[in-house]
Formats: structure tokens, sequence, C-alpha cells
């Protein structure tokens, strides 16, 4: 081994702590840029890719059949804005289906399969013009009795049998011949023309759709106007809804994309961390290695060998981080982006190869150019002023905060300690600023597991708020949601017998039933979840159902809609929303915008008497009952079984519902990934503590000579840092508050969601105490190891160090 | 009935490593009120003596009892409060806090043990005084001279009032006119009754100052000797004490 290579032996061996801290906050560092990258880069590039090779519509709108023809629909595509534009489609929207009963899987066979838009293409297997659709499997349809739509839509396993559209007249049957679609969903199936005709002559209703692509699509609100803009160009109250390009692409990415914000935050957070760590203990080493640098240089070392030494002994510890960091990021990826890029065709859930190759050696140019500086520095001192300079700190440091502590009326221990960091205040600033990153980090990750835990919360609001459940008998131990809304199987409660059998029943504080309809939306996304219609009966004013804007509904023909459905389509308060069940159509005065993360994405709630009013029939599947106070739910039970039993409807314990997997993902990702960064932070008061007490070995044998206990020794160094701990957590902790605040709202609008206060104004003053408290507490973990070893170190080799 | 020894070790052995005992089984005490001098070339086993006496270290067998103390039964905090209550030192290269004034050097030890600081303030305004040394209370250390710093570090080890002053070549880095100066201190409080144990290598300053020289050779004691003030006769008298198996 050369000269030069026992030096960086010996420096990283001399220095295992310094060393454990840079490796582990490079691999922090880069575990999060990894991630992060790889996130943005894997669930974007698929959609953007197909996208772009298919040329994509970047609005796909439905003109209401009755209000325009195709030919003013087509007129549409002169539209301000517009830059290409394909169509006028004959389309029926929403129209409920079953699988035929010619499936083999009787699981399937018979079942509600939801509702599908249908449409027609001249040529789907085009592979020019805007929208080309990809097919997955089978073909396209030829005749009039074939169908394609995507394999989200239908039973994997029933591919080739046939797909029943059960609300029309006569029930038309048609054979799915394949699995395939649009990128922008812009419709869930596909027929010939003849085929579509049939469904128009079994009395769908046939609408009109355009695509349109823009010069400025690239926002929401970009969008909205170009839609407005065609809406103008249409007649008046024609366009019936408008699919979004974003929405679809949100659908595709959204639950992998919402981890992204807060991957970049901890990855810019671990960098900033990284830097700092390295420029701590590089320039560390070269401030309590000065002797050692002079004698180095004095035994013929070059300026650029010490540089090379010093930086090296960054650089390998680093550089295991790094690749530690790399793989690991790697293998978080797969089940975060499993599934994510499922729905694109993607063909594997893995982070591109440049990301593995970009962020680690950026990462290194990084620490190794922190390094350097330092490094130089050590090889352009003078070998005379190395070997006398020694490392002790300037006389005169720290004198001043000495005297002010010495007037403190604390114990001495405690003032010689509270004045120690005066006499380096650059090394202060360092352990300050590791403290700082570390506090921004726990408050930003106490702020969003906060969040994430209320978006969690399923059993204190909305439909999972009940001391008892009541459901039909039949339904009891059956896995909910095993027959569609529209399935003749599915059971339903008699909602005015057990209302009042519930209001008869002793001990009944409230109570309100609910259920889904089987309706559907007109203008509801296309992809992702199946919207649903709740039709409810009786007060759920108790339920703490949260509404971000408007009022509950309270007349017939209002309703209230979930705040993704809202944010989707550009529905507001006052708005009109269209909802359909068995063909028959019923317009609802949208009063209120509600959030609820547990019935669905794309909800509508209303009146059970609405639906009654207007001929269409309201599904009450179960009671949510309040009891009242010192009440026995057991006893209560017993009582409303007897009235219950003969109108075939049980009482139900209440359960938790079930956890949303990807926010269980982010919970424990963002818990992993906090507490590296506090331990990266705590170890660089270590490293920092470690090296102070290594140069204040002697003063610390003075002290013990003189009669400082262990004990004093411990509240001395632990008070050398308290106070810079404190202070940068009163710095840090607003600054995590900020960096939350800045990630949640780009979260929440990736999974396609306002998020209510309940769930962003999480820093109450019973949070926010004791994470002020943060700083001190991540101060003395660090310094806690090394105030141990100045405790225990022998008062006799101290006194004799120099 | 006399008055047990102020300083008393029985076989006291201290061995690092593999190498030779740094002590070697040494029996002595010492009478209160006594100045002895330690006297050895480097090597000698005289700072190890001072370290075993001062708590600052256990010997490997044997024991050592200063003022009723078994010191090398003492844990860290105890031996820490023993230094504390029992025991002042004074150093060779002074060991004064750069950073703190000359009075907050002074007061250190009475602070730690928990005195008050109006108190110890007075204690050691009047520690200073007494030494001449008063209106330099708000100088750093580094701005003394020599002479001035061993007073200072005096007056630090008396803080406490100690039973045992323990000085390390207390006149080592002085000049002549200093280390005379720190000489007579040193007399002074013997005078006034205080227990000293003097460390050096200087044969003048042990024969000067203390009655009665114990001289240290590779761990032992080769001779134990009271002195005529001259130092003349050291060499010749004849070991009081010589432990059984101590090399040379």
């Amino acid at each position: 081994m050369s000269a030069l290579g026992k030096v960086v032996r010996s420096g990283v061996g001399r220095r295992r702590v310094q060393s454990l801290v840079m490796a582990l906050t490079t691999f922090a560092a880069v575990t999060s840029s990894v991630l992060s990258l790889g996130l943005l880069a894997v669930v974007q590039a698929p959609f953007e890719h197909a996208f772009s090779a298919r040329n994509g519509a970047h609005l796909a709108v439905q003109f209401d059949g009755s209000k325009a023809t195709a030919a003013q629909a087509a007129a549409t595509a002169h539209a301000a804005g517009v830059t290409g534009a394909a169509g006028p489609y004959p389309i029926a929207a929403a129209l409920d289906t079953t699988v035929g009963t010619d499936c083999p899987d009787k699981d399937f066979a018979g079942h509600d399969n939801g509702p599908i838009t249908v449409t027609t293409r001249p040529d789907p297997g085009s592979t020019s013009g805007m929208d080309q659709l990809v097919l997955t499997q089978g073909r396209w349809p030829t005749g009039p009795g074939e169908i394609a739509l995507p394999w989200q839509h239908f039973a994997t396993v029933c591919f080739g049998d046939s797909v029943v559209f059960s609300s029309l007249p006569g029930k038309p049957s048609f054979k799915v011949v394949g699995f395939g679609g649009s990128v922008t969903n812009s419709a869930t199936a596909f027929a010939t023309a003849d085929g579509f005709a049939r469904l128009t002559a079994a009395g769908a209703k046939s609408d009109v759709q355009m695509l349109y692509r823009f010069a400025k699509a690239g926002t929401d609100a970009d969008i909205a106007t170009d839609k407005q803009a065609v809406a103008a160009a249409a007649p008046a109250g024609a366009v019936e809804g408008g699919q979004s390009y974003l929405t679809a692409e949100q659908q595709a990415t959204g639950n992998a994309k919402a981890f992204v914000p807060f991957l970049i935050g901890f990855g810019i957070l671990g960098l900033f961390m990284s830097v700092l760590i390295i420029a701590i203990v590089v320039s560390g080493a070269v401030a309590s290695g000065i002797r050692r640098i002079g004698i180095l240089k004095s035994l013929g070392f070059t300026p650029s060998q010490v540089a090379r030494a010093y930086t090296a002994q960054a650089m390998i510890p680093a550089t295991l981080g790094v690749v530690l960091g790399t793989v690991f990021g790697n293998l978080l990826a797969v089940p975060i982006l499993d599934g994510a890029t499922k729905q694109l065709g993607a063909a594997g859930a893995t982070i591109p190869l440049w990301v593995s190759a970009v962020v680690p050696l950026g990462t290194l140019l990084i620490v190794g150019t922190t390094a350097l500086i330092p490094a130089l520095r050590a090889g352009r001192m003078p070998t005379v002023q190395a070997l006398v300079a020694g490392r002790a700190p300037k006389a005169g440091a720290g004198r001043t905060a000495q005297r002010l502590a010495s007037r403190l009326p604390l114990p001495r221990a405690m003032s010689l300690g509270l004045a120690q960091p005066f006499a380096r205040p650059a090394r202060v600033v360092l352990v300050g600023a590791a403290v700082l990153f570390g506090m921004v980090g726990v408050t930003f990750a106490v702020g969003l597991g906060s969040s994430f835990n209320k978006y969690l919360d399923t059993s204190t609001s909305g439909f999972n708020v009940a001391s008892e459940f009541v459901i039909p008998t039949a339904d009891v131990g059956v896995p909910w949601g095993r027959y569609g809304p529209n399935d003749p199987r599915r059971p339903h409660l008699d909602a005015a017998k057990v209302a009042a059998a519930l209001a008869g029943t002793p001990g009944t504080k409230a109570a309100f039933g609910w259920g889904e309809s089987g309706a559907t939306i007109v203008g509801a996304p296309p992809g992702g979840e199946l919207p649903k219609v709740f039709t409810v009966t009786g007060d759920v004013s108790w339920t703490k159902m949260e509404l971000l804007s408007g009022r509950w509904f309270s007349a017939p023909g209002e309703a209230v809609v979930g705040d993704k459905l809202a944010t989707t389509v550009g529905i507001h308060v006052g708005d009109d929303v269209t909802v359909v069940q068995q063909n028959k159509q019923l317009p609802l005065k949208v009063v209120g915008i509600n959030f609820d993360t547990n019935v669905g994405d794309y909800t509508v709630m209303t009146d059970a008497a609405t639906f009654t009013a207007a001929g269409l029939a309201p599904h009450i599947e179960q009671f949510n009952v309040e009891l009242a106070d010192n009440v026995s739910g057991s006893d209560w039970s017993t009582s409303a079984a007897a009235a219950l039993t003969p109108l075939n409807a049980s009482v139900q314990p209440h359960s938790d519902g079930g956890k949303n997997i990807v926010v269980i993902t982010m919970g424990a990702l963002v818990a992993t990934l906090t507490l590296m960064v506090v331990a990266v932070a705590a170890l660089g008061v270590l490293s920092m503590v470690v090296q102070d007490t290594r140069e204040r070995v002697h003063d610390l044998g003075i002290f013990k000579a003189l009669g400082m206990t262990p004990k004093q020794t411990i509240a001395m160094v632990l008070t050398s840092v308290s106070l810079t701990g404190l202070i940068a957590g009163l710095i840090g902790v607003p600054l995590g508050v900020a960096v939350e605040k800045a990630t949640l709202t780009p979260m929440g609008n990736a999974i396609g969601r306002h998020l209510p206060p309940s769930v962003s104004h999480v820093y109450t003053a019973g949070l926010l105490v004791p994470l002020l408290a943060g700083g001190i507490v991540i101060a003395l973990l660090g310094a806690l190891l090394p105030a141990g070893w100045a405790a225990r170190t022998r008062t006799a080799t101290a006194l004799r160090t120099e | 009935m006399t008055n047990p020894p102020m300083i008393a070790l029985q076989d006291a052995m201290k061995k690092y490593d593999d190498g030779p005992p740094a002590l070697a089984g040494v029996t002595l005490s010492v009478a209160s009120g006594e100045c002895v001098a330690i006297l050895g070339h480097s090597g000698s086993g005289k700072s190890t003596l001072l370290n075993l006496i001062a708590g600052l270290d256990k010997p490997s067998s044997g024991t050592v009892t200063v003022d009723g103390t078994r010191v090398d039964q003492l844990g860290e905090a105890g031996s820490a409060k023993y230094r504390r209550a029992s025991i002042g030192m004074i150093f060779q290269f002074f060991n004064l806090l750069d950073d703190l004034t000359v009075l907050d050097n002074v007061m250190v030890p009475a602070q730690l043990a928990g005195m008050g600081k109006g108190e110890a303030k007075r204690r050691a305004v009047e520690l200073l005084g007494s030494l001449g040394i008063d209106r330099h209370a708000k100088a750093y250390p580094q701005r003394l001279s020599g002479g001035q710093r061993q007073r200072v570090a005096v007056a630090r080890a008396l803080m406490n009032k100690p039973a045992l002053l323990l000085a390390d070549e207390p006149t080592g880095a002085l000049d002549s006119s200093s280390a005379e100066d720190v000489r007579r201190l040193l007399l002074d409080l013997n005078s006034e009754g205080q227990t000293i144990v003097l460390v050096t290598h200087d044969v003048q300053l042990a024969a000067s100052t203390a009655r009665r020289t114990i001289e240290l050779v590779d761990g032992a004691v080769e001779r134990d000797v009271v002195n005529d003030g001259s130092g003349a006769g050291l060499a010749a008298r004849t070991p009081l004490t010589r432990p059984a198996g101590a090399v040379g």
C-alpha cells in the first residue's frame, strides 16, 4: 500500500464514528433522491410517452345529442385555442352492464359489471389521427354483435364471452372480442357503427363526442379555459361533460405521484445534510489534525497529496453510503411502483438506470467538492504553522460568553458548558445547522404523519360513524360489495320499516340509512374508480361528515358531491349534475362539496326521497345508529333484534374500515426517512462533540482534578449543545411547518383531492410545543455518548495530553 | 495515643501493561502538617505516586489511605468528591483554564463542590489577596507571568481548604526568581500547618522546602530522610523504608 493509501486508511480508521455518519447521511440523501427522481420518471414517463405516441386528446367533450347536432359539434373544432380536433363520434354514456351468463366463471356470470360509455370510431385500429386506440388483447369489433373495452372494465376470465346492457329494453348483448382503449379514457367501450345503432335502437341516448388538442393545455386552468371556448362555440347548454387528459394522467399516476412531493422534500433535506455533515467532518478532521498535517508535510507529502488524503477520507464512506442508498432506493421503489405502470401497459416497475447513475454520481460530485475545500486548505497550510499551531482554540475565543455564563444562576458545570460552544462559533453554526435540518425533517414528517392519520381515520367520520350498524340479514358475514349495486342478488333494506323499528327501540338516539343506488353520473371520468351515487334517508348531521363548501342537501333535487369528482370534473356549488339509473336521467342541484375518503373517488349523495319523487329507486343497504349515552350496545342489539329480524335486518357491531395501503406505505416511508434524518442529525452532533471532547480533553482533566464528578462532566457536555439545539429547534420547526404546507397540497392534488383543514391543519399547540423542544432532544441524543466518554476519561492521562 | 497519619500507603503497586511496575509496592506514611518532598528522576514513579494519593489513578494492588479515606476503593464520583474535599493540586504547567478569569479559575473548585457564588467569590478574593495577586482577579491567565500563574494555581488549590496540598514540579516551568517565590509560599503554607506533598526532581528545592525527602528509584523508595535544610546529606542517608523486591 502506498504511503498516501496508508494515511487515508488510518484516517478513516481513526474516525470511525465520523465515517459512519458520512456513510449514513449520504445513504439517506441518495435513497430519497433515487426514490423521488425515479418515481417521477417512472410514473410520468409511460403516460407522457403513450400520450405523445398515440396523439392523445387534451380534452374529450360530450355534447347533449338533443341540443347539438353532429355538425354543430364538429364546428367547435374552430373554437379559440383549438389546434386539432377529431370527431364527431356518437357516444352513449353510462350504460349499466352485467357480465353475460355465458361466462364460465360463476363468480362473474350474470353479475353487475358497472356502467360503461360506448362510442364508435370509423377505424379503431388506425395508427394515425388523434387519440389512437391501442389493443392489448384480441381484436377490434367488426360486426354489430361485437365490442371491445379496456381490461379494467371487464372480467379477464370472461374474455370472449358477452357483456349485457342490462338497463336497456331488450338487454342487448355484445361479445367481448378485444381488450383495448384510449390513453385518456375518452370512452370505455368501442363498437362498430352497426353495433352502436343496436344500442340506440334499444333506447340508449345518443350524444356526440369531440376530441381536441389545444395550444395551451398544461394546467387544469388552461383546460378549463379551453373547455369554455368550446362551450361558447356550441349551442347553449349543449356541453354535457368534458374529460381532461390531466385527469387521465392523474388516474394513471396519482398514487405513485403522491409520493413525489415529500420524497423531493426529503431528498433535498438529505442532500443538504450530506453536504453539511461532510463539511463538518472533513473540516473537523483538518482542524483537529493540523499537527498531523504538519508532520505529514514535514515527511515530504505534497500539498496535493495531503488534499487528496483528506478528500479520500470523506469519499470512502460517502461512496459506501451512495452505493447502499442507490440499492435501497431501488428496492423501496418496487412496492410503491407496483401496479402504477400496469394501467399504461408499461413492462416493469423499476427505476430507470439513468436515475441510478445520475443520482449517485451527482451526490459523489457534491460531497467530493464539499470535502475538497477544507482538504485544499489543509494542503496549503504552511508546515511550520501546522506543527506549531496544534489545535488549541484561539486565545480569547469564548471568554465573554464564559464571563456572562458565570453570572447565570446555574450549577457551575452547566454554566461552563453553556459558554463552551462560543469558543468555536463556526462549529456551533455547523452543529446548529445539523440539528436545524433534523428538526425540519422531524416537523415535516410529524405533520405529514398526522395528516396521513387524519386522512386514514375511517372510523370517526362519514358513513363509518355509528354505535351500531343495521344491515340486511343476507349480508351478515358477506364481504362488502360482493354483488354490484344493480345486481338483483344484492339485498336492500325496507327503509321506512327499519327506520320505524329503530325509532321504536329504546336507546336509539339517532339513525340514518344509506346505500349505493347503482346510478351513475353523466360526465364522470370514465377511467379510475366507478362513480357512485348514494341515496340517504334520515339525519346525517351527527356523523361529522366534512363539507369543504356549501351545505348539506335539505330539499328535493339537491345533492352533495365528493371533492374528487368536483375537482376532476370541475363541479362547483350551484352547478347541476345529472345522474342516470336504469337509463333514467335525473338532474340534481349541487349544494355542497364534501370530503370523504371512505366511500369512493367519485361520489354524489342525495336524499332517497329525491330519487323516489323522480321515479328512480333509492337503495338503502345500511342504517347507522347512534345510541343514547349509557346504553349498552349488546342490550340494545338484543332489544332491536326482535323488531329487525322480521324485516330481514340484523345488527352488526361497529368495526374499523379498511386502511388505505398507499397512505400506510407513505407513513412507513416517512417514518423511515425521518428516523434516518434524525439519526444523521444526532450523529452530526455526536461527531462534533466527539471532536470537541478530544480537543478539550486536557481541560476535562483539569476539571476532574479539581473535583468535577462524572455527572457534572456529563451535565457540562450536554449543556454545551443544548442552547444550540434549542435555537436550531426554534428555527427548524417553523421551517418544517412551511415545508409540510408546501408539500401536502401537491400531494393532495396528485390524488385529485382538496385536503380539508381537518387533514391539512395538524400543527396544534399540543404538537408544536414538544416539537420546539425537539432540537434540544436531537442535540442531547447526539451529545450523550461523547458526554459519557468525557466522564470516563482518565484524569491522569487527560492531564498529560497537550 | 498517636494521631493516624494523613497519608498511608501500604504495599502500593501500580503496573501498566506488561512493563515493569511504575510503582513497586511502596509503603510509606505522611503525618498531618508535614511537608514531604518526593524526589526522583524522570520515570522513577513519583508522578504515579502523586496520582494514587490524589485519587487520579488506582493502585494495581495495595492500599492508599488519605485523611482516613481509602482512596483506592473510591469510584469515579467518590474520587471527585474526595479531591474536592481533601486535595488541592498544583502542577508544573499550572493547568489554569485559559478562557476563565483568574477569579473564576480560583472559584471553580468551590462552585463544583456546591458553594454559593457569593461565598466562593469572597473566599477567592481573600485568597488572591493573601497571595498578593488580587489586582489580577479579572485578568486572564495568559496575561500573567509564570510565577503569578502558579500563585493563582495555589489559590485555586487552597480554595476548598484541603487537608492535603499536592504540588507536582511546581517550579519546573518558572524562572529562578519566580521559583523562589513559590518555594517561600509553600514554606509559609506549611508553617501554617498545611500538609504538603511536593513532587520534584530538584534536590535543592526538596531540601529547602520539605522537612523530609523520599527518594524514588524505579518505582521503589530508595531513601526516606529528614532534611537539615541544606540538602547536602541526602545521598548519604540510609533509607527508612525499602520494599521487598523493589528494583534498584
